[in-house]
């Protein structure tokens, strides 16, 4: 018989693909009406993952024991969930078409897992472990949203600057709405990739004694904390706004994204769970 | 049948438009006195600024045509070359279509406009309330507000802007979001700026400001819109707390330069700016396009997305006539077996006595019946009749929705002695 945990996560997977082909479908027909069914469909989607994780953490005796599964899903679960609490602020629906392709991605990842098989070694299992990976997946899922932001703002400035708004043009959010999601989630994304950080090093600390360890996934950690922190500098104190955010956000993120690709493939490291 | 007299800005100049207005506005009693002339059974009254026409329910539709015209020929003291080249008139389909294309605003000045609907409303709210409407119109009328509300939401006919100050509100909206807050700085006091900055107060702009090199004219326009006047050469400060820049002088040279942009960048921390320049000769040097942040639009930028926004509305149109076709044919059928509706009352009515009368024969044999049973035969009695009658009824709704239904009609009264 399949468990309520696997319905509940096989649903969530069909609202995020469908979602997903809507969003795609709203840029191709450049209508807005369908990336407004799509956010509702995606909210659904939200809603089944939410239930699906909290059916693993009350089955799995508390959020210490996640699979490597639930951590997938929770990387989708916190970027979906930012994304559609950002759709009360912003009127920014067609971001989905950036956003949901991601979510996607990650719960068709997350699937290929076995729920019951932690990566996360045993003897490290705690819930220290666990708040240094929420908070650090929620930190880096932000800035995925606040990338995603700045591609759109990238393609509406071009638009605007060649005055050919067009349809693609209206169907694109403004561009004051999208710099305002690069600087919420820069504003929101430090402080909780911080405190990840943070919840790491203090378990490093207390498990191998010492606050630092020549791990490459940490070293590309910082690198990206210590970038993250600088445009959120560069955004509060000398007021970077606009092009420039965003150019530096999309830059900044494939640059991570290839990095960590390559520390994941190419280097041995502790991290290799996630 | 539909009959629709009546002429617009296509057909009549404003002249013309004018005379005919100012002439049946005159009359006090006017839909009163429409409804009087022979043949016309209901009738609408509708007249904007571009066009005037009579929508009536007829029983002889080329008596009435030909009336209608006599008496807006006469109200307008039109002479008999304007009658023959302004007027015009349509009856049944061509009638129901041009009033739906009306009420949809496809035959509008400015197609796409929504003020039209309201007018046709108004029309028929004030006939209704003189009650010079009936069943005929009253359906029609629904069918057209029904119709005008499906050709704005299906088709995009009313989607873009399709004058230069609503193209850069919408601008400014794709810029800033919400234009709430905003602040708009105005240099010069040129119509098309004042316009472009009612928009903008109409969609949330606050804190105004009037730069002009007169003074006096400066305080005029700041004092209507609430606002603050300056002098030019007080407009580096203006430009750095400014989000929206209308300008719009009558100066040679460039009064806004791409440095004075560059300069003002700073004490603006980086935020977006758009510079809307109406002015010819231009007053903003093109240079400051070239700004990040910054976005600069001409009055030719603005004037291309007007252009090509006009070409997507009547690209929606096509899609729009169609939705008005199916229209269209729904209400013409719904009209034609209207027609047969008093024969097939009359038909029925007939039959209900007969069973009626035949009921009260039976009384005598049917008293010695058990409870209920005289219910099952009169049960009985009907479903017969109701099963006999069907086919006659629903061929006569068919063939009068094809064809012209008054032969079966004929047929019926005569087969079953309707009329003796």
């Amino acid at each position: 018989m399949i468990s309520p945990e696997k319905i509940m996560f096989t649903l969530a997977l069909g609202c995020c693909g469908l979602a997903a082909a809507g969003y795609l479908l709203s840029l191709l027909v450049k209508k807005v009406a369908l990336a407004k069914a799509s956010t509702w469909i995606l909210a659904a989607g939200f809603l089944f993952l939410t239930l699906n994780l909290t059916g693993a953490a009350v089955n799995s005796g508390g959020w210490v024991n996640f699979g490597s599964r639930h951590f997938l899903s929770v990387y989708a679960w916190a970027i979906s969930g930012i994304y559609l609490g950002l759709q009360f602020k912003t009127k920014t629906r067609i971001l989905g078409a950036f956003i949901a392709p991601f979510i996607l991605l990650f719960l068709i990842t997350a699937a290929g897992q076995g729920s019951e098989k932690s990566l996360v070694p045993t003897a490290w299992q705690g819930w220290f472990m666990t708040f240094h990976l929420v908070l650090a997946i929620t930190g880096e899922a932000i800035f995925v949203l606040v990338s995603c932001a700045g591609a759109m703002f990238i393609i509406q400035n071009s638009l605007l600057k060649h005055k050919k708004l067009g349809s693609m043009g209206r169907l694109l959010p403004s561009l004051g709405d999208l710099d305002r999601i690069n600087h919420l989630g820069l504003l929101w994304g430090f402080p909780l990739l911080t405190l990840g950080m943070i919840c790491g090093a203090v378990y490093a600390a207390s498990f191998w004694n010492h606050l630092w360890t020549a791990d490459p996934k940490v070293i590309w950690a910082f690198a990206v904390w210590v970038i993250y922190g600088f445009l959120l500098h560069q955004r509060l104190a000398i007021n970077w706004k606009g092009l420039r955010m965003a150019v530096l956000s999309c830059a900044v993120f494939v640059l991570f994204l290839l990095s960590a690709l390559l520390i994941r493939f190419c280097f041995s490291t502790v991290h290799k769970f996630i | 049948m539909i009959v629709l007299v009546g002429l617009n800005h296509k057909t009549a100049s404003l002249s013309v438009r004018e005379k005919l207005f100012a002439g049946c506005e005159g009359k006090t009693n006017l839909l009163g006195e429409l409804s009087a002339i022979d043949g016309v059974l209901e009738i609408l009254y509708l007249s904007t600024c571009n066009r005037l026409e009579l929508v009536a329910a007829a029983e002889d539709a080329p008596q009435v045509l030909a009336a209608l015209r006599f008496f807006l020929v006469h109200s307008g003291n039109l002479t008999e070359r304007e009658a023959a080249t302004c007027l015009y008139g349509y009856r049944d389909e061509e009638a129901i279509r041009h009033l739906f294309r009306v009420a949809s605003s496809l035959d509008s000045l400015v197609m796409g406009e929504a003020q039209i609907l309201g007018q046709v409303k108004e029309a028929f709210r004030q006939a209704l309330a003189g009650n010079f409407t009936g069943i005929a119109l009253n359906r029609l009328m629904h069918r057209a507000f029904r119709t005008a509300k499906r050709v704005r939401t299906e088709t995009g006919i009313a989607a873009n802007p399709v004058s230069v100050s609503f193209a850069a509100v919408e601008l400014a909206k794709k810029i800033f979001g919400t234009l709430a807050g905003k602040k708009v700085l105005v240099i010069g006091a040129g119509e098309m700026a004042e316009l472009t900055l009612t928009h903008l107060i109409g969609n949330g702009a606050e804190e105004i400001t009037v730069a002009n090199r007169t003074f006096l004219q400066a305080s005029a326009l700041a004092e209507k819109y609430h606002g603050n006047a300056i002098g030019l050469a007080n407009l580096t400060g203006a430009l750095s707390d400014a989000d929206i820049v209308i300008s719009s002088t009558g100066a040679p040279e460039y009064i806004v330069t791409a440095e004075m942009v560059r300069q003002c960048l700073r004490k603006r921390k980086n935020r977006l700016l758009f510079l809307i320049d109406i002015a010819v000769p231009r007053d903003i040097d093109p240079a400051a396009d070239d700004i990040s942040n910054v976005y600069l639009y001409n009055i030719d930028n603005l004037q291309d997305i007007v252009d090509e926004n006009i070409k997507n509305r009547h690209r929606e149109a096509l899609k729009a006539e169609q939705i008005i076709e199916e229209e269209v044919a729904q209400y013409s059928k719904w009209l034609k077996e209207l027609k047969v509706v008093p024969t097939i009352v009359s038909l029925r009515s007939k039959a209900e006595s007969i069973v009626r009368m035949e009921m009260i024969k039976a009384q005598g044999w049917m008293a010695k019946f058990e409870n209920g049973d005289r219910e099952k035969v009169e049960a009985l009695v009907n479903g017969i009749v109701n099963k006999i009658l069907h086919a006659p009824v629903v061929v006569m709704k068919e063939e009068s929705s094809e064809f012209n239904s008054q032969d079966i009609v004929a047929a019926v009264r005569q087969l079953f002695r309707l009329d003796d």
